[in-house]
């Protein structure tokens, strides 16, 4: 079950202490790179919700997030909504999609459920691509950063924007370890370990499945209004299979199922993409052989292998043997 | 309490259970004898609405269920434990039987608080423990206990949907002779009003805790009656009893 471990509230304290001081001091390119590192923390979050938490793998998140991004720059643009309203409406959109892909996609477990939302994901993908309306292959620009001149905050600057994602990176965070504490939540653990014996206990299994990645949807329907802000620019790439196997590896390099990992992942994966592309075109390669090391090291991505060092030198509690008489 | 009106189901040619009806009264303990292959966990299989039947009828508290999913039976009142650990292995004794009580009492979809920490689950995860003599384990992960306090836990997961109709699928199947008879208590001192229906191999514990006993071979119900009456029948001794007479 899902805990605040003081190894967890610790490098939650930390990213956010680094965090916070890098957006004090960083130039203009290291505040673009903190927003990137935000979007994709908001994402991986959503992902390990119902990925490391209720093992449903998914490779529609890349579409969650395109469709928040799309709906909120459509809303923003077409519909002349404000930017708040706009995010409330783009999020409800992709809550409501992946509320349908979580109760279409619940019977299925294993590589049929992610085939299952990757066939979701691609047809999203190809809707956008296809679409005049919103633009084809080239896209839509315009989207609005939120205005928030009445409280002395000018979006538009990027140290502002930094902060104000960093926010919204604390709000996914407060969200998805608030359903992970909840009925739901618990649910979900379960699910994860033994789906038949709920269903037995009385629990309606699609219900909580869908619900779950409605919840995740919606996070990641945030993601999508942060990078539409971010750039202000909105292309069919944002929906690709791409962006949700990004995000998977992403959750995988910093610890399935921890929470505080994938966005630790996050930032290493923001960081070596920027910092080896600078030196070869082919930094996806070495991004590769960092993956298939962590992997291969048997521990659960970054995170994971700091929680197991740490619980190794903790001495172990003795488990009682069983009463001869039960 | 539980009822089935000619129960039949078949995989392709072979018949699996054929016409069983049943009747357990509200607090009857009854166990369901029969060799091998006799039918039983198919038969539980369909009480509980993992099978369905190919026809006959299943009634739980004067309703009829057959159409329901396993979940919506469950909500009703009917919990089962299962011949082989159906755990959730890698959570906590507390949180297992936890979860269960969570699921059972409406808990396990909510968003606004942690079933977990309610008074209501803690109260029942405390009292199922002390039923199932699991007290001392609660903080012991399920992978890292022995089998034995596994068995008890797959019984304990089920008493804590506080049900009205238990099915118990040979909970006493791979333990030691203690232990089995530490499950003899454990059964006779669950509350009287607790309908149980329970598939068991164990003779002694059978004789011990059933008030009616039936004997199920090839599927259909060959003995139907009280635990004197089975003893003394030469048709069980000739399907079944005959080796545990024997022995």
């Amino acid at each position: 079950m899902f805990t605040h471990t003081p190894l967890r509230l610790a490098t939650l304290a930390l990213l956010a202490a680094a965090a916070l001081t890098y957006a004090a001091v960083a130039g203009f390119f290291g505040l673009e790179i903190l927003a990137e590192i935000a979007i994709l923390a908001i994402l991986v979050i959503a992902l390990d919700l119902v990925a490391g938490f209720g093992g449903m793998v998914s490779l529609c998140h890349g579409a969650l997030l395109g469709v928040g991004a799309y709906a909120f720059t459509v809303a923003a643009n077409d519909a002349g909504l404000t930017a708040l309203p706009a995010m409330i409406l783009a999020i409800a959109l992709s809550t409501a999609l992946a509320f349908v892909i979580g109760a279409v996609c619940a019977r299925s477990t294993g590589i049929y459920f992610i085939m299952a939302t990757l066939a979701f994901g691609q047809m999203a993908y190809s809707f956008v691509f296809q679409s005049p309306l919103y633009g084809g292959d080239d896209g839509l620009s315009g989207a609005p950063r939120p205005d928030l001149s009445a409280l002395g905050i000018d979006l538009t600057d990027s140290r502002a924007f930094a902060l104000y994602a960093l926010l919204l990176v604390a709000l996914a965070y407060a969200v998805a370890a608030a359903t992970l504490r909840s009925g739901l939540g618990r649910s979900l653990v379960g699910l994860h370990h033994n789906e038949k014996r709920l269903r037995a206990l009385g629990l309606t299994v699609w219900r909580a499945k869908a619900t779950a990645f409605a919840i995740s949807g919606a996070l990641a329907g945030l993601a999508g209004c942060l990078a539409a802000q971010h750039t202000q620019y909105v292309s069919p790439g944002l929906l690709s299979w791409t962006v949700s196997g990004e995000a998977l590896v992403v959750v995988i390099l910093g610890g399935l199922g921890t929470l505080v990992g994938p966005i630790l992942g996050a930032v290493l994966f923001v960081i070596l993409k920027h910092e080896i592309s600078a030196l070869t075109p082919y930094w996806h390669a070495i991004v590769g052989l960092i993956l298939i090391a962590v992997v291969m090291s048997r521990a659960n991505g970054v995170f994971g292998f700091l929680e197991t060092r740490l619980a190794a030198r903790k001495p172990q509690p003795q488990v009682k043997e069983a009463k001869a008489d039960a | 309490m539980l009822e089935t009106r000619s129960l039949s189901k078949s995989f392709g040619p072979i018949q699996v259970t054929r016409n069983v009806s049943l009747k357990l009264e509200k607090g009857e303990r009854r166990v369901i004898l029969g060799p091998n292959g006799a039918g039983k966990t198919t038969l539980f299989n369909q009480l509980v609405g993992e099978l369905r039947p190919d026809s006959g009828t299943i009634h739980l508290d004067g309703a009829d269920v057959t159409a329901l999913r396993v979940a919506d039976r469950a909500r009703r009142g009917l919990s089962r434990s299962y011949q082989k650990n159906t755990l959730f292995d890698g959570l906590t004794i507390a949180e297992n039987l936890g979860l269960a009580a969570a699921v059972a009492l409406g808990k396990g979809q909510g968003l606004w608080s942690d079933p977990l920490q309610s008074a209501e689950v803690r109260e029942t995860v405390r009292d199922v423990a002390a039923q199932v003599d699991l007290a001392p384990h609660l903080d012991a992960r399920v992978d890292a206990v022995s089998y034995g306090i596994r068995r008890q836990l797959e019984v304990g997961i089920a008493l804590a949907t506080r049900p009205k109709v238990i099915l118990m699928d040979e909970p006493t199947s791979g333990v030691g002779p203690e232990m089995s008879k530490g499950f003899h208590r454990l059964l006779k001192a669950l509350p009287r009003d607790l309908t149980i229906l329970i598939i068991e191999h164990d003779m002694d514990l059978a004789f011990d805790v059933a008030d009616t006993i039936t004997v199920l071979n090839y599927g259909e119900v060959v003995f139907d009656g009280l635990p004197e009456a089975a003893r003394g029948s030469s048709l069980l001794k000739d399907i079944y009893l005959g080796a545990w007479e024997d022995a």
